[in-house]
C-alpha cells in the first residue's frame, strides 16, 4: 500500500482567510455607510420640523457685521464677508508658513552647534514650546502680551519713529498706491533679480569661482524696487498716533500679531525637530567630503548639507504647514477675523449652523489640499530620482 | 417635549453663568439672577418644582444650535427676539421677559459724552449676537467709522477694555448695567451714554413646532405678570388663595371656583397642573419681585418693563 499523499483538505469559504478579511471590511464599511446615513436622515428630520435652511441662500443675505481692518459694508452679502474671511485666513498661512520655516531652520541648526550656549537655548526653546497647549499659548500672548505688555495708545511706543506699537495694534511704514501697482513692481523686480542670480551662478559653475550670487540677486531685488519707487513717484508713508488710533501706515491688528506670532512660535519648535532629524540624516560622508575639499562652515551647511536635508525634510514640513493651516481657525478665539471667526458670527446672526459650518469645512479642505499638492510637487522635484 | 420634560423630571435651560443680574454664579455654584428665576419659573409651573431645572451654560455663538439639536428645552439667555431668528433659527420666541435697548457704555475719563461722539473709534461687542449688526448699522448712520471687534465672551471684552484696547463697549443696556455694577476698577469708571439705538425684546425661546410646550412656556412667563397685576407675592399667595373671593384669582391660582352647580377648578387644557400659578409665585416670585431681587440692585429702573395699568408695557391675556 502506497503512503497516501496529505492533500491539504479544502477550506470551507466562509473560515478562508482572504473571504473573512474582505468581508470584515464590507461590513465596516456598511457600519459607517449606516451611520452617516442615520445621522443625515435625523439631520433632515429635524431641520424638517422647524424649518431651518439647508442650502446656501443664506450667502446672499445682508452681513450685518463689519470686519476690522476692512471697508466691507454690513450691507453686502455675508458671501463678501467669507470671501474676507477666506483672505485673512490666506494672510495667516502665508506670513505665518514663510516665518515659521526661517525660524525653525535657524533654531534645528543651533541645536546641533557646537557651541553650548546656542546648543543649549535651541533645545530650552524647542522643549519648552513643544510641549505647551497651542490654544493656551495663543490665549497668554493675546491677553498677557499684546493686551498688558504692549503700551496702551496713549503712551505708544514708537521706535525709530517708524513704527507705531501699542495693543491697538503695530502700525508700519507702508507704500502709497494701489496694491497691483505695488505688486507688479515688486514681481518685476524679484524677476529681474532672479535672472542676474541665473547668470552669477552659471558663471560661478564655469568659473569654479564662488562669487555670491544670491547676495547679489537680492542686492539686484533692493536697487530694483528702489528704482522703481523712484522712477514712478511712488511714496512711503509714515504712521503716526491720532486721537486714539493711528494715520497711514499700515495697521496689523492686534490679534493677527498675536495669531501669527503664536503659530510661527509653536510650528517653528516642531520644524526645528524636522530640520534637526534631517540634518543628521544627511550622510556622514557629505560633511566629511565637504571638510575635504575646504568648504567653509556656512558653505557646508549652505551648499551641501541643507539641500540635501531638506529634500528628507520636505514631506514632513508639509505636514506641519497643513498644521499651522488649520491651526489658524483658533484664531477665532481671540477675535481675529479669519474664516472661522466669520462662520461663528454669521451663524449667530441667523445663518443656518449646518450648511455654513459645512461650507467652512469644505474651504478649509481645499486650502489643505492645495497645500498638499504643491508641498508634493516640490517633493517630486527635490526627491532622488532611482533608478 | 413636555412629555420627556415631565418624563425626565427636570427642565434643561440654557443660559449663562457670567452676567451680573441675569445669570452669574453663586459661591456655592448655583445659578442666581433673573434669566435663572424665570428657568426656575418654568421648572415650577411645568414640575411642581422650582429646583427640577438642569442650567446649560452656553456661549452666545452656540446658543441657537443647542436649541435646534435638543440639548436644551428652552433657552433663557438674554436672547433679542428678532425676525431673521424666529424664522431660520427654528427658534419660537414667547412672551419676553425684558425689554431692552442697546447702549453703548465707555471709560468714565475718556472724554465722550455722545455716540456721535466716537468718530474712528474702537467698539467690542460679543460675538454672533444682535449687538454687532445693530453697531455696524449705527456706524454707518451716523458715518462714525467704527472698528467692530466681536468677542467670544464677555470676560474677553473685559480684559480688553481694561487694556484700553476698545473705546466702546456696545451692548443692551441692561446687560452693560450688570457689567457696569461688578466692573474691577468701581462702577464709577464707567459711564453708559444716554443714547438707545435699537429695540431688544429679551425673549425665552423653544424650538419650532412643538405647540404644547411653547403654550406651556408662555403661560408660566405669563403668570408672572398676572400675578403682579393682582398684587399676588410669593409672601401673600397662601393667604389670598384661603381668603379671596374674587373669582379671576382664585382661578388663576387654580382653588376651587364655587358655582351654581358645586365648586370647580378652571383647567384651560394648558398642559399644565392647575395650580401651576400658584406654584410659580410661591416658589419664585411674581415679575415685580423677581426684578426687585435681582435688576433693582443693578440700578435698572422698571421703565418699559412696568405693567401695562402702570407705564409700561407687561399686558398678560386674561386667564379664564
Amino acid at each position: 500500500m502506497s503512503p497516501q499523499l496529505s492533500t491539504p483538505r479544502k477550506v470551507p469559504f466562509f473560515r478562508d482567510i482572504r473571504t473573512l478579511k474582505w468581508a470584515l471590511q464590507i461590513l465596516a464599511l456598511l457600519a459607517v455607510f449606516a451611520m452617516f446615513y442615520w445621522l443625515y436622515g435625523n439631520y433632515q428630520e429635524n431641520v424638517a420640523k422647524s424649518s431651518i435652511q439647508t442650502d446656501l441662500r443664506f450667502l446672499d443675505n445682508p452681513a450685518n457685521f463689519t470686519i476690522p481692518g476692512n471697508d466691507l459694508d454690513q450691507s453686502q452679502p455675508v458671501r463678501d464677508a467669507f470671501v474676507e474671511g477666506f483672505l485673512n485666513t490666506l494672510r495667516v498661512a502665508f506670513i505665518g508658513i514663510a516665518l515659521a520655516t526661517i525660524l525653525g531652520t535657524l533654531i534645528g541648526i543651533a541645536r546641533l552647534s557646537k557651541n553650548f550656549m546656542v546648543r543649549t537655548l535651541g533645545t530650552v526653546y524647542v522643549e519648552l514650546v513643544r510641549n505647551l497647549p497651542l490654544l493656551l499659548l495663543l490665549t497668554f500672548m493675546n491677553l498677557a502680551v499684546v493686551l498688558q505688555a504692549f503700551p496702551r495708545i496713549e503712551n505708544a511706543w514708537l521706535p525709530l519713529d517708524l513704527f507705531v506699537v501699542s495693543n491697538r495694534g503695530i502700525a508700519i511704514p507702508w507704500f502709497i498706491g494701489s496694491p497691483a501697482q505695488l505688486g507688479i513692481g515688486i514681481l518685476s523686480a524679484a524677476l529681474l533679480a532672479f535672472v542676474v542670480a541665473k547668470i552669477r551662478i552659471r558663471q560661478a559653475d564655469k568659473t569654479g569661482k564662488q562669487d555670491r550670487a544670491w547676495l547679489v540677486g537680492i542686492a539686484t531685488f533692493v536697487f530694483l524696487v528702489v528704482l522703481i519707487w523712484l522712477l514712478f513717484g511712488y511714496g512711503w508713508e509714515l504712521p503716526y498716533v491720532d486721537g486714539r488710533g493711528t494715520t497711514g501706515g499700515l495697521r496689523l491688528d492686534p490679534s493677527f500679531f498675536a495669531l501669527v506670532a503664536s503659530l510661527v512660535i509653536y510650528t517653528s519648535s516642531h520644524i526645528a525637530e524636522i530640520v534637526r532629524g534631517s540634518i543628521l540624516a544627511v550622510s556622514r560622508g557629505q560633511g566629511e567630503a565637504a571638510d575635504a575639499i575646504a568648504l567653509s562652515g556656512s558653505q557646508k551647511m549652505r551648499l551641501i548639507i541643507l539641500p540635501q536635508a531638506f529634500r528628507i525634510a520636505m514631506p514632513a514640513l508639509g505636514n506641519q504647514y497643513l498644521n499651522l493651516i488649520k491651526n489658524s481657525s483658533l484664531g477665532a478665539t481671540i477675535s481675529y477675523f479669519e474664516l472661522t471667526q466669520i462662520a461663528q458670527i454669521t451663524v449667530g446672526n441667523g445663518s443656518p449652523a449646518v450648511p455654513a459650518f459645512s461650507l467652512t469645512l469644505l474651504v478649509y479642505l481645499g486650502i489643505s489640499l492645495v497645500t498638499s499638492l504643491v508641498v508634493n510637487f516640490f517633493n517630486r522635484r527635490l526627491a532622488l530620482v532611482e533608478r | 417635549m413636555l412629555d420627556s420634560v415631565i418624563a425626565a423630571g427636570s427642565v434643561r435651560c440654557g443660559t449663562r453663568d457670567a452676567l451680573p443680574g441675569f445669570a452669574v454664579l453663586n459661591d456655592s455654584g448655583e445659578h442666581v439672577g433673573f434669566d435663572s428665576d424665570f428657568c426656575r419659573v418654568i421648572a415650577a409651573a411645568v414640575l411642581g418644582d422650582a429646583n427640577a431645572v438642569e442650567m446649560i451654560d452656553l456661549e452666545t455663538a452656540d446658543r441657537f444650535t443647542a436649541l435646534q439639536s435638543g440639548a436644551i428645552d428652552v433657552l433663557v439667555r438674554n436672547t433679542t427676539w428678532t425676525a431673521t431668528r424666529d424664522g431660520s433659527e427654528g427658534a419660537n420666541f414667547l412672551q419676553p421677559t425684558f425689554y431692552d435697548g442697546q447702549g453703548m457704555m465707555v471709560a468714565s475719563d475718556s472724554g465722550y459724552s455722545k455716540i456721535s461722539a466716537m468718530d474712528g473709534a474702537i467698539i467690542c461687542v460679543a460675538k454672533g449676537t444682535t449687538t454687532e449688526g445693530n453697531a455696524a448699522l449705527e456706524s454707518s448712520r451716523l458715518g462714525l467709522n467704527w472698528e467692530i471687534r466681536s468677542f467670544d465672551e464677555t470676560d474677553l471684552i473685559l480684559e480688553a477694555f481694561l487694556a484700553g484696547q476698545c473705546d466702546g463697549w456696545s451692548s443692551d443696556v441692561s446687560q452693560l448695567t450688570g457689567l457696569r455694577s461688578a466692573y474691577p476698577n468701581g462702577s464709577d469708571a464707567l459711564t453708559i451714554l444716554p443714547e438707545v439705538f435699537s429695540k431688544e425684546p429679551l425673549a425665552p425661546a423653544v424650538l419650532d413646532g412643538d405647540t404644547a410646550w411653547a403654550q406651556a412656556v408662555n403661560w408660566a412667563i405669563l403668570a408672572t405678570i398676572q400675578a403682579e397685576e393682582f398684587g399676588i407675592t410669593s409672601a401673600n399667595v397662601d393667604s389670598i388663595r384661603d381668603t379671596t373671593t374674587d373669582v379671576g384669582i382664585l382661578r388663576f391660582l387654580g382653588a376651587e371656583v364655587p358655582g351654581s352647580d358645586g365648586a370647580a377648578v378652571l383647567d384651560p387644557n394648558l398642559s399644565l397642573p392647575t395650580d401651576f400659578a400658584y406654584q410659580v409665585v410661591k416658589q419664585v416670585g411674581n415679575y415685580g419681585e423677581i426684578f426687585a431681587r435681582h435688576l433693582t440692585p443693578l440700578g435698572l429702573d422698571r421703565g418699559l418693563n412696568s405693567l401695562w395699568n402702570d407705564g409700561g408695557i407687561l399686558y398678560a391675556p386674561p386667564y379664564r
